[in-house]
């Protein structure tokens, strides 16, 4: 793998080579409103930001906003187009971490299904994004207080399916390459680049180790006897009751995750025609069951958050073999409420010893 | 790259009123789309948005297709108001098929409740395509009261195969109705023997038989049951699952049970693979 160091001036000069032919969102901090701690993406205009930030744990947003927008019209009638018109311009995302990383899997599983599962249909408005856009990963420096990775089965950092990873050191960073896409940024780039040494790799590694022993310590309280693959949380009405207490149904939680894929079609009037436009949407919502005449399989708000952890813990284990929550900790960050996958699951799980 | 959310122009070439809320109307579609029985569709109504649907018409018919649609809120309501040659848009088929092949020989017994029937239509005109293949098609219809029968001219027609009994019954009383009174699971009461002249000596053995049935959630649960009681094999029990669905595709997450995507593992599901489902209706 090749690897080279970087000082921070010198990767605001290649950031800003990138811009020329990228999009690049990169991630910067705020003071207002956001959390200091937690920096959100930016898009480079004519300088990249000097308020850059790769320190720290992930950014408020998750990968999907760029690869899967929020809001996108799939098709216009009549006379719609057969084949689908997607704008996907070249884009470099500079930030995302691990649980990042880990939360596109899903994304692929889902709407790159031929590449990567067995169904039938793929979604051109990913996929183009994916195929366009490059991800420069970064290693965690510091867990924020709801980091949680490695009680699934993650860590927080990179070191395997990536395209370009920064790993921030003292005085600035190393950058490794880990795939074609990865290669061609690097391209041209040697003028600001020197060897990584010895002395690198020490303060790379000691990093690593200690971001990892923190997010342990800081979850000890939270292990339970089940590996985190073989939960079967059942449908134990109190104890979800129990999860749900302070739960509202606004569905941050759903928008906050790195893997939640649900959508909802609209279509509405435009131009003169009709355009059909897709949205994220969370199952959170009462709406998001409901059916014709009124039935709903998940009424109750405790039925729905049931879903939502069962769905990253089991569903997904069970159909794509991907346990899809990575340990962002971003949906205890948004909720109101507080709600804790941790403890719920542990609640769960110990109301479930007691049955 | 082919857009799979498109909606494909179609045309309302006739408009049926079944009853006061039902109505079949007849698609013709400019790109034509086949499907099997069983498997379903997305039917838009142009800037309200879209809804599943399982066409009612022989599968066999490609250039048009048939759908028996109940009105119960925003879309069904805008399709009301349409009109013979207005458009809306298709896409499809999705969705999982009856597999035909499996019935060949057997007793295959139909329950369907209300609009429920209609999916069923398109499977049983797929059956009498190759009627004689079949041991026999028992036919069990549930409507509310006699005003809700859905293809009420169709149903004697049906009957005059050889092979195939129908049965219908009422939820109450009705003025003037001498039929069945009752849900649709008492014309499963004395599923072995309950029969008509043209298949008396058609003996009906509930390890030969195959049950597709289709209705409102609380139906199947019911007709579930009886047809356990009954001895059936829940491998020998196809249900029509109703859920919410926006894609069809089996990436929105709207119709998902557990690890199941109805719109791609259904959404004609078996009672053993529902089993496992606290409530899965
Ligand atoms: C596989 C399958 C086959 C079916 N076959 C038949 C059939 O043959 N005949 C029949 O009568 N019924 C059938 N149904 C039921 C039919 O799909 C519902 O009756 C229909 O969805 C009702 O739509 P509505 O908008 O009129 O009702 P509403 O009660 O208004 O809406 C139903 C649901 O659709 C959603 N919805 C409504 N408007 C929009 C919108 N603009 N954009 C996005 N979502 C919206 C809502 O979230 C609501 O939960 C079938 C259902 C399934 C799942
Ligand atoms: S963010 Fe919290 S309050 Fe909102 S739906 Fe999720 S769990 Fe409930
Ligand atoms: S948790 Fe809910 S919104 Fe998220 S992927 Fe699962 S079903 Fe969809
Ligand atoms: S469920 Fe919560 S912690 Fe898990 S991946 Fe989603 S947002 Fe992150
Ligand atoms: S309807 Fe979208 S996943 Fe089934």
């Amino acid at each position: 793998m090749k690897e080279v160091f970087i000082g921070r001036e010198n990767l605001l000069k290649l950031i800003g080579r990138w811009a020329k032919d990228h999009r690049v969102y990169v991630p910067v901090t705020f003071d207002i409103m956001n959390h200091p701690e937690t920096p959100d993406y930016e898009l480079v205009k004519e300088e990249v930001p000097a308020s850059l930030e790769l320190h720290g744990a992930c950014p408020a947003q998750t990968p999907k906003s760029f690869l899967f927008y929020s809001r996108e019209v799939v098709s216009k009638y009549p006379n719609s187009n057969p084949e689908a018109e997607v704008e996907a311009p070249p884009t470099v995302l500079v930030g995302p971490r691990a649980c990042d990383l880990e939360g596109i899997k899903k994304f692929d599983k889902v709407y790159w299904s031929t590449k990567h599962f067995t169904e039938e249909y793929d979604d051109p408005f990913y996929i183009e994004k994916r195929e366009n856009t490059t991800i420069v990963s970064v290693d965690c420096t510091a867990a924020k207080e709801t980091c949680f990775c490695t009680i699934v089965g993650g860590k927080p950092y990179v070191d395997a399916d990536f395209d370009l990873n920064i790993s921030p050191v003292e005085n600035g960073y190393i950058l490794s390459v880990g795939s074609e896409k990865g290669e061609k940024l690097m391209a041209g780039s040697d003028d600001l680049t020197s060897e990584v040494t010895g002395g690198h790799h020490d303060e790379q590694k000691r990093i690593r180790g200690s971001v990892t022993e923190a997010i342990e310590r800081q979850n000890a309280e939270f292990k339970v006897d089940v590996p985190y693959d073989k939960h079967e949380l059942g449908s134990d009405e109190d104890a979800w009751a129990h999860v749900t207490a302070n739960c509202v149904g606004c569905g941050a939680c759903n928008r906050a995750c790195p893997t939640c894929t649900c959508f909802l079609l609209w279509d509405q009037k435009a131009d003169g025609g009709y355009e059909r436009t897709r949205n994220w949407d969370t199952c959170l919502s009462i709406g998001y069951a409901r059916t014709g005449g009124g039935g709903n399989s998940r009424a109750n708000l405790p039925q729905r958050l049931e879903n939502r952890i069962r769905c990253k813990m089991e569903y997904s284990r069970d159909r794509y073999k991907l346990v899809t929550c990575t340990g962002c900790g971003r949906c205890i960050d948004v909720c109101m409420g507080r709600i804790d996958m941790r403890e719920a699951i542990k609640h769960v799980v110990t109301e479930m010893a007691k049955a | 790259m082919k857009n799979l959310y498109r909606p494909i122009e179609s045309v309302i070439e006739d408009i049926k009123k079944e009853t006061h809320n039902i109505t079949t109307y007849r698609f013709r579609p400019k790109e034509p789309i086949s499907f099997k029985a069983g498997q379903f569709v997305e039917l838009t109504v142009p800037g309200v948005g879209e809804a599943p649907f399982t066409p009612s018409s022989n599968p066999a018919v490609t250039e048009t297709m048939e759908i028996t649609i109940m009105r119960v809120g925003c879309v069904t309501e805008a399709l009301e108001k349409m009109k013979v040659g207005d458009t809306v848009g298709i896409r499809g088929p999705y969705g999982n098929a009856y597999n035909l092949e499996d019935f060949d020989d057997k007793n295959i017994v139909i329950v369907g409740g209300g609009v429920g029937l209609a999916p069923l239509r398109s499977l049983i005109l797929a059956l009498f395509e190759n009627v004689e293949k079949y041991k026999r098609i028992s036919i069990r219809y549930g409507a509310r009261t006699p005003m809700d029968i859905v293809y009420a001219d169709a149903l004697p027609e049906w009957e005059k195969y050889p092979n195939v009994d129908v049965h219908l019954t009422i939820d109450e009383p009705y003025p003037g109705w001498q039929g069945t009174v009752g849900v649709v699971t008492v014309l499963l009461e004395d599923l072995p023997l309950l029969t008509t002249a043209n298949v008396d000596d058609l003996p009906f053995t509930v390890e030969n038989a195959v049950a597709c049935v289709c209705g409102p959630p609380i139906m199947l649960k019911f007709v579930n049951m009886a047809l356990l009681e009954k001895g059936f094999d829940p491998n020998q029990i196809y249900h029509s699952m109703e859920r919410n669905m926006s894609c069809g595709l089996g990436k929105c997450g709207h119709c998902m049970m557990g690890e199941y995507y109805i719109c791609k593992d259904g959404a004609v599901m078996t009672a053993a693979q529902v089993a496992k489902f606290e409530d899965p209706f």
